[in-house]
């Protein structure tokens, strides 16, 4: 899709080194913290699930509620081979990838012949049964009581006869994550302007056409599915070695509200938009976490707040902050009504 | 089926639930013709493009597809198996891809002649590079084709009316087919509209493909149909050459309702005389 380009011209290009220099350089600076380095992994990381996400509702116009599902897929594929086989994280990455993706498509072959709503349905079931069986097979999990004692990641070149790195503290894990966003934002980008993505907007502009081209539907829902899936189960397995404790609840219902309020701020099907929905809804979640509790509010008062910027948004900017192009045309020279932006991002 | 034919239409039948839509319809269509497709509105135009694009399945009967040397019996296939065999359409409330270029409308039609997938995209090898070429380049040549030469880069949904018909019909042409549904080309186009899309009909056919029209402009059936099947309440009525099934006592009483025909035929003995 050339024509997102367009959004980028020169400047765009400028803004971007530039950009992508200070997060280098942010950690160097002397007001930074620990804690603050934390939140912007955070931020980097549901930058990850959000663009994993986005594939689905965003290019293929399919609501899907369970991404949670395959963010605890990859967390615990990841502690569990760490836990017990001592793997390597550079070795889980592409098991996590394709652990995910079989589980994507286990899910989607037989379900995404359903259309709208009731595949959302289905999707959310998914997470919750994630969650239950992460709960109770003991065995496996330890359930409640969580996995603990993940290995941090590590460097290891003792086999060339070099040293073995570990990665303590934020900052390894902070450029790790850049590196990991920077790789999924390539990825996208590529798909984007591919036959593959071409088919998924296709799909989501209009089945019947698409059929007509000769595109087959389920195939190529099933690999959205399937790609969106792999990305949240690497998601998963970074984070089960950032934070090296697991436990079921980590994965609950809410966090897939959260990531696709993530895209729905952003703009949906917009890789930039996408991201500055996870950096503001981030952000925004640890602000109210300090911020709360001094007005004497519980912290979970902040979902509230995000079912508040969800309203705003469908009231005053449905297309989201950066909309695709076209629908931002649209909206600007005022043909569209809010029920076609609707049907356009697919929500 | 004669060796002439590209589509063999036989008894073909379409109920939703009670409602017959298609009953016992039979036609052929001979290679390399521009046949139309008429008869009043609810008559089941529509039913029998979706039956034969697979967008429907028939109740009963036979659609033999010719592809090539082999005949095919396509009732009940799959639309994109439909359209890699050599069928494509448009329809008749426009269904762009109101999000995307004009460009890649072009391009989403060339999806079932090439084969690129998630790794060629991702990396971007040779084999992926070349297709893209290849692909961008016959998207142009439609564009041009079609009269939509430089606008490839505006979104389709913004484009006046009479460009999203040509657009739709590049896109279906950009599918390689062999046989060419047009649900309604020339609806809500003003006369030099229509005369040009006349003309793009030609050209669609000089080029080999076989052209089936379902249209209500009079004008157009008779500027570029050699021959015109009429069908009403969903049955065979009559077929012909455009002039003869014009004066048609039968057909012009399906369009205008009983007596009419005889009051025309009468009209045209009082001319006669």
């Amino acid at each position: 899709m050339g024509k997102l380009r367009l959004n980028d011209l020169s400047g765009g290009a400028k803004l971007r080194i530039g950009l992508l220099i200070l997060v280098l350089i942010l950690p160097l600076l002397p007001f930074v913290n620990d804690y603050l380095l934390h939140i912007i992994i955070l931020v980097y990381l549901y930058m990850i699930l959000a663009l994993g996400l986005n594939i689905v509702p965003g290019f293929n116009g399919l609501l899907d509620l369970g991404y949670v599902g395959f963010y605890g897929i990859g967390a615990y594929t990841s502690g569990l081979l760490t836990v017990h086989f001592g793997l390597s994280y550079w070795v889980i990455i592409p098991l996590a990838f394709i652990n995910g993706a079989i589980w994507g498509i286990l899910l989607g072959a037989p379900t995404l012949r359903l259309t709208g709503d009731y595949f959302a349905i289905v999707t959310f079931g998914f997470s919750e049964l994630v969650v239950l069986f992460l709960t109770n097979e003991i065995w496996l999990t330890r359930g409640p009581l969580g996995l603990p004692g993940i290995d941090v990641i590590s460097i290891d070149l003792t086999l060339f006869g070099g040293p073995k790195y570990e990665f303590m503290g934020e900052l390894p894990y902070y450029y790790l994550a850049i590196a990991m966003v920077l790789v999924t934002v390539f990825v996208m980008y590529r798909i984007q302007s591919s036959r593959l993505g071409r088919a998924w907007f296709a799909i989501r502009d209009d089945e019947v056409a698409a059929v007509s081209c000769g595109i087959n539907l389920l195939t190529y829902k099933v690999i959205a599915f399937a790609i969106s899936a792999a990305f949240g189960a690497v998601g998963g397995s970074f984070f089960a070695r950032w934070v090296t404790f697991l436990s079921p609840d980590m994965f609950k219902f809410w966090e897939s509200f959260l990531i696709l309020c993530m895209i729905v701020l952003g703009g949906m099907g917009n890789i930039w938009g996408v991201m500055i929905g996870a950096a503001v809804l981030v952000s925004l979640s640890e602000v109210l976490r300090e911020l709360l509790p001094l007005l004497g509010l519980p912290v979970e008062v902040r979902f509230l707040f995000f079912g508040l910027i969800m309203v705003l948004m469908m009231r005053y900017r449905p297309a989201g902050l950066r909309p695709i192009p076209a629908v931002a045309a649209q909206m600007r020279a005022g043909r569209v009504k809010r029920k076609k932006v609707k049907a356009a991002t697919g929500i | 089926m004669k060796m002439t034919s590209i589509l063999e239409i036989n008894r073909l039948s379409k109920s939703f639930g009670g409602l017959v839509a298609l009953k016992d319809i039979s036609f052929n269509i001979a290679k390399g013709e521009i046949i139309g497709l008429i008869g009043p509105n609810g008559a089941g135009k529509t039913t029998l493009f979706n039956c034969v694009a697979g967008i429907e399945k028939p109740t009963r009967g036979q659609i033999i597809f010719a592809n090539g040397d082999h005949n095919i019996s396509i009732g009940g296939k799959k639309p994109e198996s439909v359209t890699a065999l050599g069928i494509a359409r448009t329809f008749q409330n426009i269904r762009l891809f109101d999000n995307l270029t004009v460009i890649d409308n072009v391009k989403i039609g060339r999806h079932c002649r090439t084969r690129s997938n998630f790794f060629g995209a991702v990396f971007h090898n040779r084999f992926e590079r070349e297709e893209e070429r290849a692909i961008t380049e016959s998207a142009n040549q439609y564009l041009e084709f079609v009269g939509l030469k430089g606008r490839g880069d505006e979104i389709a949904s913004s484009m006046p009316y009479g460009n999203q018909r040509r657009l739709e019909i590049a896109r279906a042409l950009a599918t390689e087919p062999q046989l060419l549904m047009l649900d309604e080309p020339a609806a809500g186009m003003n006369p030099h509209e229509s005369r040009d899309l006349m003309d793009l009909i030609h050209r669609i056919r000089d080029k080999g493909i076989t052209v089936l029209l379902i249209e209500h402009d009079m004008k157009v059936v008779m500027g570029v149909c050699e021959r015109v099947v009429v069908i009403n309440h969903g049955e065979w009525l009559t077929e012909g050459k455009p002039q003869e099934v014009q004066n048609d006592p039968k057909v012009i009483e399906a369009y205008l309702g009983t007596g009419a025909g005889n009051a025309a035929l009468n009209t045209g003995a009082v001319n006669a005389a």
